[in-house]
């Protein structure tokens, strides 16, 4: 990796950390646009449990409680996974895409 | 926009996920052909700052809230409306695993909706606004009138595609028999073009900030030396000959 992409991965990761401590305090509790609308139009729908119970539901680590901290934790660990994540699966694309040529 | 599990019958579910599918296996092979070498640290980087961005919702009347989705800024970035698809779907995969945002059953719709729909429009609203013949003329320095128009359309492209995006997961939720047509149309749009106002402002601001300090992570400036690099070395064929 060139000296110029490594440093967009790490500007592009110190930004995403940032966002992440800082969103549990910035972020508006109101609900969104979709909840929103199901509030005043069928509020039946939102009690729907779901069919799967995710590990950090809420964007929370249930271990540290309900305080900011167990927000940001959650949110370290989504950047660090989408970070990685889709660096992985675009390695891969690309290197099928030399094994092709 | 993240429809959760339960607001669209299984069935119809399924459907979306089928089309879903099929887009992807376009999206994944337009990356075959296309990803670069520093296209991947840009794609691991606006995935990871999306993910993240997507969480801070922004209070709007009425109070309800809303978050950027980026993927008009992602199809811009990258000058194809499959590299959104791409993007945005790993991010909606991340988010409803691990982070119940978004069903699992209903995560075809919302690829449908934020990426594929988001992507699109996005891009084809953009290169319908902005004449790439301007380009030509130097437009693509970003000052000036042409630099405004520019970020204009990029600004409109993104609104378009938040607000479209809202539209079609509305007639979703029709056909599923959970809103009503026109009051679902109504609050889900009405919502969203508030929405869509924060998406064009985060949206031209990345996209002007990665001009001034990366222009070439951005696809049309690439484009650009390409045509300039056929065009000089067409230039020396011809002198030599």
């Amino acid at each position: 990796m060139t000296p110029k992409n490594k440093n967009l991965l790490v500007g592009g990761l110190i930004i995403a950390l940032i966002l992440g401590v800082l969103s549990p305090f910035i972020a508006s509790t109101n609900p969104d646009g979709l909840d929103t609308s199901a509030d005043h139009l069928n509020p039946g729908a939102l009690n729907n449990p779901g069919y799967y119970h995710a590990p950090f539901a809420d964007y929370s680590v249930p271990m540290l409680g309900k305080s900011p901290l167990a927000g940001i934790a959650a949110l370290i660990i989504g950047v660090l996974i989408a970070l990685g994540f889709v660096y992985i699966v675009m390695a891969i694309l690309k290197r099928r895409n030399r094994s092709d040529n | 926009m993240h429809i959760p599990d339960g607001f669209i019958p299984l069935w119809q579910c399924a459907i979306y996920w089928v089309i879903a599918i099929i887009f992807l296996i376009f999206a994944f092979r337009w990356g075959r052909k296309n990803l670069s070498e520093k296209n991947i640290p840009l794609m691991a980087v606006l995935a990871a700052c999306l993910f993240i961005i997507m969480t801070i919702n922004v209070p709007i009347p009425i109070g309800s809230s809303g978050h950027v989705v980026g993927a008009a800024m992602v199809a811009i970035i990258f000058m194809s409306p499959w590299a959104a698809v791409m993007v945005i779907t790993l991010v909606l995969i991340i988010q409803g695993i691990f982070f119940g945002d978004g069903g699992i059953t209903t995560m075809g719709a919302n690829i449908i909706n934020m990426g594929i729909c988001g992507g699109f429009v996005g891009y084809y609203t953009f290169k319908t606004l902005y004449n790439p013949q301007m380009s030509e003329a130097g437009v693509l320095k970003g000052s000036g009138i042409l630099g405004k128009r520019r970020l204009l359309s990029i600004g409109i492209a993104s609104w378009v595609a938040i607000f479209l995006s809202a539209v079609l997961a509305s007639i979703e939720l029709w056909l599923a028999g959970t809103f009503p047509l026109r009051l679902g149309l109504e609050y889900m749009g009405g919502l969203h073009a508030a929405i869509g106002i924060l998406e064009a402002v985060v949206t031209v601001i990345v996209i002007a900030s990665l001009e001034r300090v990366r222009p070439d992570l951005l696809a049309w400036n690439n484009r650009r030396n390409s045509k300039a690099d056929n065009l000089e070395s067409e230039t020396t064929e011809t002198i030599s000959k």
